[in-house]
């Protein structure tokens, strides 16, 4: 099956969800930890054994008609038991509309659908400096991502090898200080976080965007970008990145409606090689783009 | 009567499948996509994404849009042809085993005629009959012409006489609901030589951002599909079955063993899962392995016993 000869793009692979697996999982633990923001831990030892960061899955509330389709949110963290045994994952998610409401009324011990894990992980991104730029929830990939690439941690098969590097900043933008999450955490992992608050709250007060330029203007050798968050966010890194001539990749929070390739409606506009684009979908394809291909 | 005794195997005009659970053109990608959740192979039918002529970009974004209990979707065809089909994708589902019927949409008759044409060949020089047959969406809201086979009974029959006369393949003709009488477009496409009248497509609705007075879809107008729309789809199911004799495959909002025996009951001889496999990836397998207790309760040893067999008492 392996060998069908599907169309791929831009000589990156399309990730069929191949080792995907589904399964009904029970809630671990459930807790508040920002304002309208929330850390789900669920037991689903199959998919937390094969997820790796950028990956995501999607979750969807058992049975239930409305909300209706599954939400598909990206991999916070991997769990283990104190024998090292891996137990299941963390997702941190904001409370935005009908799922996410419902969600955040969920209990530990109640059951969640999930399924994954979907979409193609961060690419080897080969460089010394690795600057994340998060707006919003978008810092969620981040940590796996960072914690990976520091040499902390693995994910996924355990011979899996990705290239290290020596630092990481985190470039975090958000409307107001009630919003941060995580910060402690990623800082305890040896993260350089650059905080951006619009209302000045704490921080920065502006643009995560500003910061980026702050960094790079000291130095912009072997560096990496790699950005998560609105649109907008991402559109404006990417023509900094382009500025200082850095590589940038992006992850997108396109809405999907099944997170495994079937219903062609995640589509992004994708530069070909010919000079025209095309659609293609960010599920099977992305969610990370390598920004200079994406037609803003 | 035990599980085994049960025969799962359906007849539709000269289309033979092994179990009655199919899956609806659009909802399962090209099938490739759903190896990890589906054992893809015990499917009674694969209906792949539906395919034009030319390649097509399909419509902007926002492409979907959920709904109380339903999905809004105006993907618009997204395809990359008939040609990249045949090369990319047809071998692939040639290898699993299971009959597949290509989806076709043509912009005009000859554009219709010329796809079943070209399938059909394509199908037998691959050594091995790779297609069972040949599924016509007459039905798409997304992409109106002008010419409206789905809505216009003349127009249909000719069309489904057409392919018929230009393919040896079965031919399944997909009805949209989105009509004043849905017994004179089955009738329409049981004339015309149909084996099979596969109903329903979606539908035809709208989301509305009223805040910002907008239309939630990139197309303003998308077709309506899952929970939702099942009791129309049973209702169309229904009078189909009393205004014809051939062979009914129903669809609409069908997501579990219990909707699927509702829909024979109301005289589909098959059903095809569509927008659940979104939600529940593994719906298929779940039906299959309930299904043959579903019979053995209501007291039969095949489908077709079950078939139209919805009791309505005169008043
Ligand atoms: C790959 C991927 C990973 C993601 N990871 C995370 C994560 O780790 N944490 C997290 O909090 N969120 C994440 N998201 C976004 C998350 O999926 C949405 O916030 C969620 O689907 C909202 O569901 P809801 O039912 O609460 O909102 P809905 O009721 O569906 O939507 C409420 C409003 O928000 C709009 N909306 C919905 N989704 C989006 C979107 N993605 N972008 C812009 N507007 C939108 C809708 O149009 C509507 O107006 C991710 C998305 C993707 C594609
Ligand atoms: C996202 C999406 C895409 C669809 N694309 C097609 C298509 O290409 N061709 C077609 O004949 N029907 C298409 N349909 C319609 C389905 O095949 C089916 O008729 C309809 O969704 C009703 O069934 P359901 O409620 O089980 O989904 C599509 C439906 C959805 C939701
Ligand atoms: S969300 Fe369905 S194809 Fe990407």
């Amino acid at each position: 099956m392996q060998s069908s000869s599907f169309p791929t793009d831009s000589g990156r692979s399309v990730f069929y969800a191949d080792k995907a697996h589904m399964e009904t999982a029970r809630i671990l633990d459930h807790r508040s930890i920002a304002e309208q923001t929330y850390r789900l831990r669920m037991e689903c030892p199959t998919i937390a054994d094969r997820i790796v960061p950028g990956q995501f899955v999607m979750l969807r509330i058992p049975a239930c008609n409305d909300p209706l389709l599954g939400r598909p949110l990206a991999l916070y963290d991997t769990v283990f038991d104190p024998a090292g045994r891996v137990v299941g994952l963390d997702i941190v998610y904001c409370v935005i509309g009908k799922m996410t409401r419902l969600l955040a009324g969920q209990r530990s011990g109640d059951p969640i659908d999930v399924w994954g894990p979907l979409g193609n992980g961060f690419p080897p991104l080969v460089c010394r400096h690795l600057l994340l730029v998060a707006g919003g929830i978008g810092q969620t990939p981040f940590y796996s991502l960072a914690k990976e690439r520091l040499g902390q941690k693995v994910y996924g098969n355990r011979s899996r090898s990705v290239p290290r590097v020596e630092k990481v900043t985190l470039c975090y933008g958000v409307r107001s200080a009630n919003f941060l999450a995580g910060v402690a955490e990623f800082q305890d992992a040896g993260i350089q976080v650059e905080i951006c608050t619009e209302d000045g709250s704490i921080g920065h007060r502006g643009l995560v965007t500003e910061s980026l330029q702050a960094i790079l203007s000291e130095s912009n050798e072997d560096c990496h970008i790699v950005c998560c968050g609105p649109e907008p966010m991402l559109e404006a890194t990417a023509r900094i990145a382009a500025t200082w001539n850095v590589p940038c990749d992006v992850s997108l929070e396109t809405p999907m409606a099944c997170g495994i390739g079937l219903c062609f409606s995640c589509v992004v506009k994708i530069r070909q090689p010919d000079g025209g684009w095309d659609y293609q979908r960010a599920c099977v394809h992305g969610p990370v783009f390598d920004a200079t291909k994406i037609v803003w | 009567m035990t599980r085994a005794d049960i025969d799962l195997q359906v007849q539709l005009g000269r289309l033979q499948l092994p179990n009655p659970i199919l899956v609806a053109s659009g909802t399962f990608g090209y099938a490739r996509e759903m190896e990890a959740f589906v054992d893809l192979k015990r499917l009674g039918g694969i209906i792949p994404k539906t395919i034009t002529k030319e390649p097509r970009k399909g419509n902007p974004p926002l492409r979907t849009v959920e709904t109380a209990a339903g999905l809004l979707n105006s993907i618009g065809l997204d395809n990359d042809g008939m040609e990249q089909f045949i090369v990319h994708i047809l071998p692939y589902l040639a290898e699993l085993g299971v009959p597949i019927l290509a989806s076709i949409a043509g912009r005009n008759q000859t554009e219709f005629v010329e796809l079943a044409e070209r399938l059909s060949h394509a199908s037998t020089t691959s050594g091995q009959a790779s297609l069972a047959g040949i599924e016509l969406n007459i039905s798409c809201p997304n992409v109106s012409h002008g010419v409206d086979f789905g809505t216009d009974p003349i127009q249909c029959e000719r069309l489904v006489a057409a392919c018929r006369a230009a393919s040896a393949l079965p031919i399944v003709a997909k009805l949209t609901p989105n009509v004043t009488s849905i017994c004179d477009m089955a009738r329409a496409a049981s004339a015309g030589g149909a084996d099979a009248i596969a109903l329903i497509n979606t539908c035809l609705g709208m989301a509305i951002d009223w805040r910002g007075r907008r239309p939630r879809l990139g197309n303003v107008l998308g077709g309506l599909s899952g929970p939702a729309i099942k009791p129309i789809a049973l209702r169309c199911v229904w009078q189909a079955a009393q205004a014809t004799k051939t062979a009914i495959i129903g669809i609409g909002g069908i997501a579990s063993v219990d909707d699927c025996m509702e829909f024979f009951v109301a005289g589909a001889s098959a059903v095809q899962l569509g927008t659940v496999n979104f939600y529940n990836p593994r719906a298929t397998m779940d039906v299959l392995d309930a299904l043959p207790d579903a019979l053995a309760e209501a007291g039969v040893l095949s489908v077709a016993d079950v078939v139209g067999t919805l009791q309505v008492i005169p008043s």
